[in-house]
């Protein structure tokens, strides 16, 4: 095994694709949240001069911690697009003839490529996550995310980075084709699960259908993350303990602002899209542990 | 040396390291296509085995599922006596070149090689090793996507080398090399076998391969058309007299009193005489009284072997009229028939058969050695079924002569499938080695049986 996880990194590494994808995915974390800083700052500062009209001092609310998790949620494309093309473009450039030729069984090619591949996600996420924090820093005019919050925050952008590699190759490796993974993953979740998920909560904020989709529950991951921690926040500075009916108000709010509407709570939300990630994963190496390479 | 191969005892826990590829009933649909069916042989060390086929033969699925890539629908294959999943490491053990295709178009030669040396575990100078043995050290530091289609063959090539395995094989390695480059894989191929390996190597043409290799197995819609060695099917060739008289009737007539009865008239008007010499013509001729305009002696060459082996592939439609050549008779495939262990003859035996049948494919043959039994060709009238043209020639006499066994029949009337030979005899005595007593003179006479 030790061989195949050292061919896979050379695989990764002796082609350009993994910079070519990590360097956008360091600009668009970098600059979305840079500039979703700079929104939720003036947002955070409006909330600010409206609460402290009701007498309340002290409330500044570190909302760049939306904007993190946007960016974030933004910057998955490129960790899922990479995972996509694990497999698909072995199939369709034909060298998985002879990585599977190499190997004492496809099962270890393709169990060495999906531990290649965790480690890659990692690495785009802590990446991504680096860049998204600079964003904020330098967007961000009032109050940061406290340490310990930004950092659980950074952590399920992580998670989200290495889930989304697994689902996008699960994906390719099902489809088979480079262009038709990408087409169905891109349009999915850029265009598709997004304005699908704000309508559908839209039309029936009661409804949760958006957090179970794969998409919604990605976004739930990091959005319903930020969400509490700012709902910690506020809860702090106000000092009451709001009813069922505000917090679930204050929630669906919060995560729509964060970019996961209809989201469920973080980790509801993490178990649902890890699971759509097993789905794809496990049928997509399943898929070509049995396919005839043709 | 395949015995005393140290890496067969280390990395196969159960291969036996004999260096030997059995095929053996090897069957394979996709969806509603047979791409093969019911495969069977197979390749001993120390030689090179050519396995030849018309395009969309089954070639390339045979190779695939002989190496793991394909599964198969019934029957299987075996290299080292275990399937090629069960080799433990095996690129150690086989090498396989499959496509010419598999680089990545950005990934240098070397780092190519690289990444599969690390698969299996040979230490990386190993690629250097490997490009400079198949000429491209200079190139080592090239993307592949730049490489001529020659020079991924080499690369290819290399791969397999990687593990410097026990076996190779290679599926039209040939293709897109330069003479220079074939003569050189040629050269490699025969050495890498003289040290006691295993060389099996795909090809549509006989011409490329036909001095590399030792034993041939030639198959055709995906079955066994003749296993055996190269040379028996060398020898199985005849040659024939081909003669232009002023007047063909007289002569075959002349020459069928000199028991000369394996005569066919060609479309140009000549006569194709099998089993006389140019003399013994001649002089017939001479004796009879007839003029003859040119004489000239007709060798088949493997390639027309193959090709008449192979024909059925499109059979039916036949546009260029040279899928049958039935003149040329089938000794081979008649000896290939027998040889496969546990091979059923009556699937083989289908497509020949179909060939002869269409009447309208003889039309303009441009090998024009058979019989053509159009209307058009009516002056020679007697034929009496396109399935039989050679009858024809004989009905006149049917009983003046008995026919020469030499096979040169065999095509005219194939057995019909429920008076083919059981295939179980066949199977019971299923060894290479039996191939070259294959019995030509059998079918010839079963063939010319029914004509009599």
């Amino acid at each position: 095994m030790g061989n195949l996880l050292k061919a896979e990194f050379r695989k990764i590494l002796t082609t350009k694709m993994w910079w070519a994808l990590l360097i956008p995915a360091i600009g668009l974390a970098l600059g979305w949240a840079w500039l979703a800083a700079m929104f939720f700052t003036d947002v955070g500062d409006a909330i600010e001069n409206a609460l402290n009209a009701t007498g309340i001092s002290d409330a500044e609310l570190s909302l760049s911690s939306l904007a993190l998790t946007r960016a974030m949620n933004f910057a998955t494309l490129f960790p899922m697009v990479f995972g996509a093309l694990a497999l698909s473009s072995e199939l369709s450039r034909k060298t998985i003839t002879t990585s599977f030729l190499t190997a004492s069984s496809r099962a270890s090619v393709l169990g060495a490529k999906a531990i290649v591949y965790t480690v890659w996600g990692l690495v785009y996420g802590v990446v991504v996550a680096g860049a998204a924090s600079l964003g904020i820093v330098f967007g961000t005019t009032g109050k940061l995310p406290e340490a310990g919050d930004w950092l659980i925050i950074l952590l399920t952008g992580i998670l989200s980075c290495l889930l989304w590699t697994l689902l996008g190759m699960g994906v390719g490796a099902l489809l088979g084709s480079p262009v038709a993974a990408l087409l169905v993953l891109l349009l999915y979740a850029g265009l598709v699960g997004p304005i699908a998920e704000l309508l559908i909560t839209g039309s029936n904020p009661d409804l949760q259908l958006a957090g179970i989709m794969p998409n919604g529950s990605a976004n739930g991951l990091t959005g319903s993350t930020a969400a509490q921690l700012l709902f910690d926040q506020i809860q702090a500075i106000v000092g009451t303990t709001p009813n069922a009916d505000e917090r679930e108000q204050f929630d669906f709010i919060a995560r729509t602002g964060a970019g996961a509407p209809g989201a469920f709570a973080a980790w509801i939300s993490g178990l649902i899209f890890a699971a759509w990630t097993a789905v794809f994963f496990v049928g997509g190496l399943l898929r070509n542990n049995n396919r005839d390479i043709t | 040396m395949a015995r005393t191969n140290p890496q067969a005892k280390q990395e196969g826990h159960v291969q036996d390291g004999s260096g030997r590829i059995v095929v053996q009933n090897l069957t394979k649909h996709f969806g509603p296509v047979a791409a093969v069916q019911n495969l069977s042989f197979h390749v001993e060390p120390g030689s090179v085995t050519g396995f030849l086929g018309p395009n969309g033969s089954g070639k390339t699925t045979t190779l695939r599922m002989l190496l793991g890539l394909v599964k198969p629908t019934s029957g299987w294959a075996t290299i080292n006596g275990q399937p090629f999943n069960r080799l433990g490491n095996p690129a150690r053990i086989v090498g396989g070149v499959l496509e010419a295709q598999g680089f990545h178009p950005g990934r240098t030669a070397r780092d190519h090689l690289r990444v599969y040396a690390a698969a299996m575990g040979v230490p990386d100078q190993r690629a250097d090793e490997v490009l400079n043995l198949v000429g491209l050290g200079a190139a080592a530091n090239r993307a592949a996507g730049g490489f001529s289609l020659g020079m991924k063959q080499r690369l290819a090539l290399s791969t397999a080398l990687l593990g410097d395995p026990q076996v190779l094989v290679l599926d039209e390695p040939a293709n897109g090399l330069d003479p220079e480059g074939i003569a050189w894989l040629r050269t490699f191929l025969k050495a890498f076998a003289q040290s006691g390996r295993t060389v099996l190597i795909s090809s549509h043409l006989l011409a490329e391969v036909e001095q590399t290799i030792d034993q041939v197995v030639i198959i055709s819609r995906g079955q066994t058309m003749y296993y055996g060695a190269l040379e028996d099917l060398r020898m199985s060739q005849q040659s024939r007299v081909i003669v232009q008289p002023a007047d063909p009737q007289k002569l075959a007539v002349a020459l069928q009193e000199m028991k000369i009865t394996n005569v066919s008239p060609t479309p140009d008007g000549k006569l194709a005489v099998v089993g006389a010499t140019i003399q013994q013509v001649g002089d017939i001729a001479a004796q009879a009284g007839i003029a003859l305009y040119g004489v000239h002696e007709e060798r088949a060459d493997l390639e027309q072997l193959f090709f008449r082996l192979t024909a059925g592939q499109y059979t039916g439609q036949m546009p260029y009229g040279q899928a049958p050549q039935p003149g040329w008779g089938a000794p081979p495939p008649q000896q290939g028939y027998q040889q496969p262990p546990g091979y059923a003859p009556q699937q083989s035996y289908t497509p020949q058969q179909s060939y002869n049948t269409p009447p309208q494919g003889y039309a303009t043959p441009p090998g024009g050695y058979q019989q053509p039994p159009t209307p058009d060709q009516g002056g020679w009238g007697q034929q009496p079924a396109p399935q039989q043209p050679q009858g024809g020639w004989h009905h006149p006499t049917p009983h003046a002569a008995p026919h020469q066994p030499t096979g040169w029949e065999a095509p005219q009337a194939p057995p019909p499938p429920d008076s083919s030979p059981p295939p179980t005899g066949d199977s019971g005595s299923g060894s290479s080695s039996d191939s070259g007593s294959g019995s030509s003179g059998d079918s010839g006479s079963g063939s010319s049986g029914g004509n009599n």
